[in-house]
């Protein structure tokens, strides 16, 4: 009696699972997993843990939504630092996700809040939508700053839900799909690979072993977030200003060129204040040229499957 | 601070953030380091051996360091703000369109060169009407011309097209700018950089033309000295121009420049290299070591086109120089606008007798460039090797001075050259002869003559159109360029109707903007509205044509009678026996002044006073304008576009 009440709950959590990833799917989501809670507790740090937001979390959903479009790869880099539009649009499916699972399955259900710790500073999440994706097996680390990338998808925006249904888990990719082969050839002859040669502060370096595949990864986030982090400099702007030697030198620390762009992202609202610079993603193979990694490429396989 | 606490409430110090914020920063998340890919392969163990490499939370920090992790928080969020550098996302401007960051190419913000205070001040002599501005951007007078830029585009439309024909060979326009761009990173690796003032000495040849495009291409600025000036004269504009660089020959026929200018004592204060062409010189860089190039050029040397490109030196090496700093943009502009009115084309191959040292020699350069005509060098020159350069590279322009047509027309060489493929003489240089241009205008038989009136401070600023007649064209330098405007005035600045005799007075697009460091001479310059006072006399007729008749202080003034002798030398240049002619005045206790006449006697023998007297009577010349003394000269002192130095004579004659 026991094993088959074992293997309806089975059978109701993997029902439940194909609802909960098909809703998913309907709402705009590329790919969508479960990761293994447990292993991600073996990772996480405490106080990251998804317990440590939902305290009877039972499972993490992750959703995967696709990155850029082919389009704004091609725009000049500083436009591009304002294009993480689609982060939201994960959100969105995580948040309504949510919802679905407490309505269909009366479980709660919360979405993973995708900001930074306030306790923790202004570079520590609350926790961890890139683990959670990666445990999910919809995305694995890269050499790009851990960047997780899709062998079909490339580069994709991640949002997470944890609830306290049960929900069967997946595993991990099988393979990593970076380095592309062409980045593995391109460190052999030059010890970089293109993310590592076209980042414009020079955060990233690492190692590719003798098959081929990743040695040690190498990134320094600092530099990394001086490309693009702003909000950081707003302190910065105004103690510089309180420190000036005078009125003259003040209202030049205030308002010049750079400083007058944030006084004027600040008071209309902008959101285009945490954006990074993508450089690395922007000479990515996978992310760029991966099967499926574009709106284009996808209507593309999209009609070639029609035709047969 | 962490949740609102103080340093005070966590026991945080200035040392303890001395002591703790390295360390802090290396544990902290701000260098991550992974092996292998654990995560992925669940590799948990692993995970926990490596953790610190991944980069630790401030609890796990803390409990590594014997700290609170308040105090990780407090001191790693103060070394953060600390070193974070937050203009580095400045680099993301210049990628995108396909370029990418490259480590090799790239000079951080705080590495990039920037103008040094002789080239800021340069700059900073640059100062324009804010209202005459904003008409020369609204009419399209100035733009963004560029010699790079232009020469850029001619590489690009018509890499194969012929630029420079030389006795040393052709230079394509793809060619050209190679040179170019080599020489630049040549100039750029002494240090030369935006503003620099580039001194060059050198004949009309190729690698003068390579020089100026490499100049031009870092944003540095080209200051000519004439091919006859010697060490007194080059030691004092190079100091006037605070020329970083003096581009030279090792030798001439008779002169070591490069030598002469290490010379130099005093040193002039901001020179730094003598680049020599030619053979090796101790102590000067060769200009093939220079031209070799080698690294890249930094973005921010693209030259802007409201910056000074050119110094030039209007006359005299006295202590008081006259040095004229011009813009791409008034410089540019003038040409690109003239190549239309001149109706030149790409198809047309351009000789100039002028020297590229001086403005005249320039403004065919860059005529030619504008539309990407071929420039064909004589490198010095002379009245048979200007007509063998006519007869075997068949030229479509010429652009030479009366003088220069006097010396072809003395010698024979007017008469035997083959003018046929000429379609246009642009003579300039001082007021045309009528007869002069009458003999040249004839002797092209699918040409046309026109005047053109100029200085180094105007430019290009009134020149007749190759369709109109050598009646007008052979007495009047023309109308005003577009973007000019001209006036003639009384003495008192007032101005005067058609038809009257004044001071030629100019204002415009092509104007520069003032004497670099001399204000006396600005004072002078100026009219209190703002006009350029040319100094020359002239006369404007009802159609808008401008007839030069003399410069102000050539006028003889005979015991309170003055005159323009400038008729009286157009009269006396068509004598059979004056090749050319000049009046000047000598001081006279009595009169004040008198009018002496100097001449270069055409043939063997002079013609006495008296005779001239009799051929200028014949002529309704008035007794009281008659010259009263005659000084025959072997040959008069020129200027390099072989202009007659009045001063020089006049020097002479106190001598005699």
């Amino acid at each position: 009696m026991s094993e088959k009440r074992d293997e309806t709950a089975l059978a109701n959590a993997e029902a439940a699972k194909t609802k909960i990833l098909e809703y998913c799917r309907r709402k705009g989501a590329l790919a969508v997993g479960v990761a293994d809670l447990e292993a991600i507790n073996l990772v996480a740090p405490p106080g990251h843990r998804p317990g440590d937001i939902l305290p009877n979390v039972r499972s993490v959903i992750s959703i995967g939504v696709g990155g850029q479009t082919q389009g704004a790869w091609s725009v000049p880099s500083k436009a591009f630092a304002y294009f993480g539009s689609t982060e939201g649009r994960g959100y969105s499916v995580a948040y309504g996700c949510s919802f679905f699972i407490e309505n269909a399955f009366r479980a709660r259900s919360v979405y993973c809040p995708p900001d930074m710790d306030p306790d923790g500073g202004a570079r520590i999440p609350l926790q961890s939508l890139k683990l959670h994706a990666e445990l999910a097996g919809i995305g694995a680390r890269s050499l790009a700053g851990d960047i997780l990338l899709h062998p079909e998808f490339g580069y994709m925006y991640y949002a997470s839900v944890f609830t306290e249904l049960w929900l069967p888990p997946d595993q991990p990719l099988e393979t990593n799909p970076c380095p592309a082969p062409s980045c593995v050839d391109m460190h052999r002859k030059t010890g970089q690979t293109p993310c590592m040669t076209f980042c414009p502060v020079q955060c990233l370096s690492g190692d590719i072993d003798e098959n081929g595949q990743q040695a040690e990864m190498r990134y320094e986030m600092s530099k990394c977030a001086e490309m693009s982090q702003q909000y950081e400099a707003m302190p910065q702007m105004l103690g510089e200003a309180i420190g000036a030697r005078d009125a003259e030198a003040r209202e030049r620390k205030l308002l010049d060129p750079d400083n007058a762009l944030l006084w004027y992202k600040m008071s209309v609202g902008s959101g285009g204040l945490l954006a990074q610079c993508f450089e690395c993603m922007r000479v990515c193979p996978i992310a760029t040229r991966a099967p499926l990694a574009d709106p284009i490429r996808r209507a593309n396989a999209a009609d070639a499957k029609a035709q047969g | 601070m962490p949740r609102g606490l103080t340093f005070a409430q966590i026991g945080i110090t200035e040392s303890m953030i001395e002591t703790w914020a390295d360390t802090i920063w290396n544990m902290s998340n701000n260098v991550q380091v992974r092996r292998g890919d654990p995560i992925r392969k669940h590799e948990f163990d692993r995970i926990d051996a490596e953790r610190s490499d991944l980069g630790m939370s401030d609890g796990q920090i803390a409990a590594v360091l014997g700290l609170t992790r308040d105090q990780v928080m407090a001191i790693r969020s103060l070394t953060e703000a600390r070193r974070f550098n937050r203009r580095s996302y400045f680099e993301l401007y210049e990628l995108g369109r396909g370029r990418r960051f490259n480590p090799a190419r790239h000079v951080p913000l705080e590495a990039r060169g920037g103008f040094r205070p002789d080239a800021l001040a340069l700059r900073g002599a640059l100062k324009f009407d804010a209202r005459q501005v904003t008409r020369f951007i609204d009419n399209g007078w100035w733009t963004n011309d560029t010699l790079p830029g232009w020469l850029s585009k001619r590489a690009q439309e018509m890499p194969d097209r012929v630029a420079v024909s030389s006795p040393a060979g052709d230079l394509r326009y793809a060619e050209l700018r190679a040179c170019a761009e080599r020489f630049a990173e040549g100039l750029h690796a002494l240090g030369i950089g935006r503003g620099d003032v580039v001194a060059v000495q050198l004949p009309n040849v190729a690698e003068f033309l390579v020089t100026y495009l490499a100049i031009a291409r870092i944003g540095a600025v080209m200051s000519t000295v004439h091919m006859p000036y010697r060490a007194a004269e080059i030691g004092s504009l190079l100091s006037h121009a605070r020329a970083r660089a003096f581009v030279c020959l090792s030798r001439t026929k008779d002169y070591e420049p490069a030598v002469a200018a290490l010379a130099l004592d005093p040193r002039p204060p901001a020179l730094e290299y003598v680049i020599a062409l030619g053979e090796p010189v101790s102590g000067a860089r060769a200009f093939s070591d220079v031209s070799a190039g080698g690294g890249t050029l930094p973005v921010e040397l693209a030259p802007a086109p409201a910056d000074p490109f050119l110094l030039l030196f209007t006359s005299g090496t006295s202590a008081s120089p006259k040095a004229v700093p011009l813009t791409s943009q008034a410089t540019l502009g003038n040409a690109r606008m003239g190549g239309a009115e001149h109706c030149l084309t790409a198809d047309d191959i351009v000789l100039s007798a002028a020297p590229l040292t001086h403005l005249f020699g320039l403004y065919s350069f860059h005529l030619a460039t504008s539309v990407g005509a071929a420039n064909l060098l004589l490198p010095v020159f002379a009245p048979s090797d200007f007509a063998k350069s006519i007869a075997t590279s068949r030229p479509t322009v010429l652009f030479a001075g009366p003088a220069h047509f006097a010396a072809m027309l003395k010698t024979g060489l007017l008469d035997s050259t083959d003018l046929s493929s000429v379609r246009l003489v642009i003579c300039s240089g001082s007021a045309c002869p009528p007869e002069l241009a009458r003999a040249v205008a004839a002797k092209l038989p699918n040409g046309k003559f026109s005047q053109l009136w100029g200085m180094t401070e105007t430019q290009a600023g009134l020149y007749t159109r190759p369709g109109d007649s050598i009646d007008l064209a052979a007495v009047s330098a023309g109308r005003p360029s577009p973007g000019t405007e001209v006036r003639i005035t009384d003495p008192d600045g007032s101005p005067l109707p058609a038809g009257e005799e004044g001071e030629l007075q100019v204002r415009g697009s092509l104007m520069f903007p003032g004497y670099y460091d001399n204000d006396k001479a600005n004072a002078q310059a100026f009219a209190e509205d703002g006009w350029f006072r040319s100094g020359d006399l002239a006369l404007l007729d009802p159609e808008g044509n401008v007839r030069i008749t003399g410069r102000i202080k050539d006028v003889i003034n005979r015991g309170g009678v003055k005159y323009n002798p400038r008729d009286i030398e157009d009269l006396l240049d068509a004598h059979p026996q004056v090749l050319q002619a000049a009046i000047v005045p000598v001081p006279d206790p009595v009169l004040g002044e008198r009018a002496c006449c100097v001449i270069v006697v055409r043939g063997d023998s002079a013609p006495t006073l008296d005779a001239l007297c009799a051929w200028l009577l014949e002529r309704g010349i008035a007794r009281t304008k008659l010259p009263e003394r005659l000084e025959v000269v072997a040959e008069m002192p020129l200027t390099p576009t072989r202009k007659i130095i009045k001063g020089r004579l006049l020097e002479a004659i106190a001598r005699n």
